[in-house]
């Protein structure tokens, strides 16, 4: 397993060591390369800030510096199912905080984590701006508004029956 | 190079435009105009466009869905205009469209000419048969300069944003003298829309008399207020009057660089500008001379990584140069030595938008518009207890009460109106005393308030505003930076004193420490982010210091809201024996039968989340919420024997 | 020369230079943390050394303020005070004051603040929030104390003036920033001979480790 990850780890630096070709060498590209990296891998892998730093002729240390200030940046990958719960104000008002308990709740994680199995990941964020539908929760890219405690439970549920029904529909396939 | 004359190289493009578009438009067929920006996906247009298209297909009528971008009536989304010429109705607009709908009214309206009065919202032109939707407070009294054309172009077309005129300022202010443009915009009196109010016309003056190499035009979308997106919507539904706008500042300033600053959190907003700049570009909008004139100006989207303190001018200078978005003492101003050491002109949104309005109708035309102080218009976004939530826009002056009431549609179910939180994190919470305030930069700032970023929180009686003083500190105590020791550290104490007041476990002292370090903070700051962020509690301990007081002294919320202060308990005297809702409901199991066969709720296990009282049946009503915690009446179980 | 007028004394001096150094050459001392003498753009962080100038409505800062012919400043009002012990307790606040355990005691900046502004070495009125980490011992020769650290900044700026790029950095945000010397991977500076950062750090958050001195030359020597 360990060294499985590692050989991933590896292949993944030399794949973003092969990406920063067409950016510059210039400070200002920092932050650009930063986000190429975490949309390509949802999250900023140690050694990469080290490339990184190779990169652009500054110490890692500075790249970690930047990369820490943001929110938008990672640094563990998120579960394949990421929750994120709006605190914005409209949100707040209506019982954000509410929702985004009922999520560490029912996925026994907190806000910041991933689920062991890797599943789920619980993130807060500020303000989607859909706050006609407040509070709203994301799961991955789709959006529940008006939600409420006893939805929480209804989504997690469909998620984790649909990755059932995946895997035996995969199943079968192999086996037919 | 011969420099031609840019009206008339307008002229052409705008001809190729017309015909572009007549070739598409060659039939009047029925049109359904579906709103796309990112609210309007969120509450399920991409759904609803799915379902017009399918059911437009499966019965084989000639009609086009075209996605607009967003008019502001977020209580509305899902929203539809449905222009169907043959029908004798005019341009039809429906509320929350979902696909059944959509189904629905392409079988019944677009097929059989029936448009179902029961979900019409309104016309959007005057007529005879359906009420004109200008009849609406929520939509006559509202002013549109901005968003005049948000949500009915398409904002992925150049075209469509041409044939309404667009770009026209641009070639007018080509064919003006750089110095005219700039005396132009200071006659209008236009002040800056990020918050601060500083005159736009005068900075541009500072910018155009900076010596020191290039000059950089940067448009700030780094919209970070948790409760505001007009600037996202404006990009996402309007993109080319930003980008018009900003090519006539370039003009104005001698800058021959823009950036287009943008939170990477808007991926719709990047993505729209994006192509926008390219359309732009493509057609000779911008690139090298300009409608054939010595204007040279190109714009680059840099994307923000999430931080609100870089709305700040020069922490956003700081991140687009690659380092910690922190920000740095002023002076030198970026307008004299800004991004890399060059004068940088900083301009919101909203600014840049408003921009060409001016110069096609004039500086006086403007003036005539909003109050002396602050002429214009501003947009809010309207969140909390109010009817009709979302993005309005009106001229400087109207007061808070005619915005609230008349255009927002007052406060539902029958509550009554407590307080008004006014500019997001960095604004003011205002009671109702002041709902005849006249909305301008100069009148928000005396009663304590900002215009900040125009986010707006209404607040009925059940809401707190020590909760709201404590949320909006516990976001700008996160955002904070962490340079400078005022900030740093002092918004953490009062975030911490907050949160122990919401917790009943606060006390006068705490009150006395809160009054003090406010003013420390606020004074002691290095940025904007840290000398505003007390506002909300010295504005909310000014107005409303007996609600701090009650939860002190008395544990108890006059809001109902602080978790720790309130307790939920089941009336036995309305609730119905064998009614198993709240039961099912509830999320940590803490709802038991009683020996009557009624519920009771068990105050060890109840984690305060409400659920109960949203599904007990309204004819029953049995769930009731009361502060302090301790009066709550003890329940015997049935099952403890 | 221009002259300016400081809690009523007259004193001559160059234009343009800042109202702090001139002060702390003219012997008027004003608390200050984050400024080293001669510094280009003075971070202004520690907002410590504030001073009433006549005709201003607030309080200015005296490193990022440049004199002017005629002005009057004052740096010992009552409001001035005030601010600057709000300051102190805040940073008391954060700080794990352990005198007695820590290599500073004695030539402590916080001390000497707390004497000059007479006050206890106390937090109070507000809480104590210590970090959870107590050392950060990932530099291969020095400790790093967070709950000791000013976030001056001043290591960073004195490194990157001896070695031309610094090995320190502010990381994480907000009430969550350190110094951090992430990835420590820059082989041309030599920590344990230089130590110009423990030398100017003005409380005791940087600290030689008793057992690594000299410890990335070692590293490179295998």
């Amino acid at each position: 397993m360990d060294q499985n990850d590692n050989i991933d780890e590896t292949k993944m630096l030399r794949d973003i060591e092969g990406r920063l070709g067409v950016f510059g060498r210039e400070r200002g590209s920092l932050i650009p390369i930063l986000q190429m990296i975490q949309e390509k891998y949802q999250y900023l892998p140690k050694g990469a800030l080290e490339i990184v730093g190779r990169h652009l002729e500054i110490p890692s240390a500075e790249v970690f510096g930047v990369a820490t200030f943001y929110n938008q940046f990672r640094f563990h990958p998120p579960g394949r199912h990421p929750i994120k719960v709006c605190l914005g104000t409209a949100c707040h008002v209506r019982g954000g905080d509410i929702i985004l308990e009922n999520f560490e709740r029912k996925l026994e994680i907190k806000e910041g984590e991933t689920t062991p199995d890797q599943e789920f990941s619980i993130e807060k964020v500020a303000c989607i701006g859909c706050c006609a539908l407040a509070p709203v929760a994301l799961v991955g890219e789709t959006v529940h508004g008006g939600m409420a405690p006893s939805k929480v439970e209804g989504l997690v549920l469909r998620i984790e029956v649909e990755k059932e029904m995946r895997q035996r529909a995969g199943k079968k396939e192999q086996d037919g | 190079m011969r420099v031609k004359n840019p009206k008339a190289v307008f002229q052409e493009i705008h001809d190729a435009a017309a015909g572009r578009r007549a070739s598409v438009e060659k039939q009047a067929v029925p049109t359904v105009h579906l709103g796309m920006a990112t609210c309007g996906i969120a509450a399920g247009a991409l759904e609803t466009k799915k379902a017009f298209e399918e059911a437009i297909l499966e019965r084989g009528i000639a009609a086009v869905v075209h996605p607009v971008g967003c008019n502001g009536h977020c209580y509305a989304e899902p929203v539809v205009v449905i222009d169907h010429p043959d029908s004798g109705f005019s341009p039809i607009l429906y509320p929350n469209v979902s696909p059944g709908k959509a189904k629905m009214l392409v079988k019944l309206f677009l097929e059989e000419g029936d448009p179902r009065f029961e979900h019409i919202l309104g016309a959007t032109v005057e007529n005879e048969m359906i009420p004109w939707v200008m009849e609406f407070s929520r939509f006559s009294k509202e002013t549109r300069i901005v968003t005049r054309l948000c949500g009915q172009i398409d904002p992925e077309s150049i075209d469509e944003y041409i044939l309404k005129d667009g770009y026209a300022s641009l070639a007018r202010a080509l064919e003006m003298e750089p110095a005219d443009i700039r005396q132009e915009i200071k006659a209008s009196g236009l002040r800056g829309r990020g918050g601060a109010g500083f005159p736009t016309g005068e900075k541009w003056e500072l910018a155009a008399q900076a010596d020191g190499g290039d000059k950089i035009l940067i448009c700030n979308a780094d919209e970070g207020d948790p409760g505001a997106y007009m600037d996202r919507t404006i990009l996402e539904s309007n993109p080319h009057q930003v980008i018009e706008g900003m090519a006539i500042c370039a003009r104005a300033v001698g800058a021959e660089k823009g950036i287009v600053y943008v939170r990477a959190e808007y991926p719709l907003a990047v993505d729209i500008v994006g192509k926008a700049i390219c359309q732009a570009r493509e057609t000779g909008l911008l690139g090298d001379c300009i409608l054939g004139s010595a204007l040279h100006f190109d714009i680059e989207v840099f994307q923000g990584s999430g931080a609100f303190v870089c709305g700040e001018e020069t922490a956003l200078i700081q991140s687009i140069e690659g380092a910690r978005g922190m920000p740095v003492y002023r002076p030198p101003f970026p307008v004299e030595s800004g991004l890399y050491g060059l004068p940088t002109v900083i301009n919101n949104v909203k600014t840049l938008t408003t921009v060409p309005p001016i110069i096609e109708k004039g500086a006086e035309w403007f003036r005539g518009i909003g109050t002396p102080g602050s002429p214009g218009t501003t947009v809010f976004s309207v969140v909390g207890e109010v009817v009709h939530p979302g993005l309005v826009e009106i001229s400087m002056g109207v007061t808070l009460r005619t915005l609230i009431f008349d255009i927002c549609g007052g406060i539902p179910n029958q509550k009554k109106f407590k307080a008004v939180q006014i500019g997001g994190p960095s604004g003011g919470c205002l009671p109702e005393e002041f709902l005849d305030t006249p909305i301008d930069f100069d009148s928000l700032n005396e009663a304590g308030a900002m215009m900040g970023s125009g986010g707006m929180v209404v607040m009925d009686e059940d809401s707190c505003v020590v909760d709201v003083s404590r949320y909006f500190l516990d976001f700008t105590q996160n955002e904070s930076c962490g340079k400078c020791t005022f900030c740093r550290i002092g918004t953490r104490h009062l975030l911490d004193i907050l949160s122990r007041i919401t917790k009943g476990e606060g006390s006068r002292e705490d009150l006395s420490c809160l009054k003090d370090l406010s003013r420390a903070v606020s004074e002691g700051s290095l940025c904007g982010l840290g000398r505003t962020a007390p506002n909300p509690v010295m504005t909310s301990l000014k107005y409303f210091e007996d609600e701090y007081l009650a939860h002190v002294d008395h544990k108890k919320c006059p809001g109902t809201t602080c978790r720790d202060l309130t307790a939920f308990y089941i009336d036995l005297e309305t609730c119905a024996r064998g009614c198993d809702v709240c039961v099912g409901c509830c999320p940590v199991d803490a709802i038991f039968t009683t020996r009557t066969r009624k519920k009771g709720i068990d105050q060890q296990l109840c984690v305060k989340c409400g659920e109960c009282k949203v599904v007990c049946p309204p004819e029953y009503d049995a769930v009731r919420r009361i502060s302090p915690a301790e009066g709550v009446p003890v329940v015997e179980r049935l099952d403890k024997e | 020369m221009i002259f300016i007028n400081v809690d009523e004394k007259k004193i001559s001096c160059e234009e343009g230079r800042t109202l702090l150094d001139v002060c702390l050459e003219n012997g008027i001392y004003i608390p200050n943390l984050c400024h080293v003498k001669g510094m280009q753009t003075p971070p202004a962080s520690c907002r410590m050394c504030m001073v009433a100038i006549d005709g201003e409505k607030k309080p200015a800062m005296a490193c990022t303020t440049r004199v002017r012919e005629n002005m009057t400043v004052m740096t010992d009002t009552p409001e001035i005070r005030h601010l600057q012990r709000t300051a102190l307790r805040l940073l008391l606040s954060v700080h794990d004051i352990d005198c007695k355990n820590c290599s500073a005691n004695k030539h402590c900046e916080l001390q000497n603040l707390s004497r000059f502004l007479k006050v206890g070495l106390k937090a109070a009125p507000y809480a104590t929030l210590l970090k959870e980490t107590a050392i950060d011992r990932t530099h291969p020769c020095l400790d790093y104390y967070p709950n000791r650290c000013l976030l001056c900044g001043k290591c960073i700026h004195v490194c990157r003036q001896k070695n031309g790029q610094s090995v320190f950095t502010f990381a994480r945000r907000g009430f969550k920033t350190v110094i951090s010397t992430f990835g420590f991977d820059n082989p041309d500076v030599f920590c344990g001979e230089c130590l110009a950062c423990v030398e100017i750090c003005p409380v005791g958050a940087l600290v030689v480790r008793k057992d690594a001195v000299n410890s990335n030359q070692k590293e490179e020597d295998t």
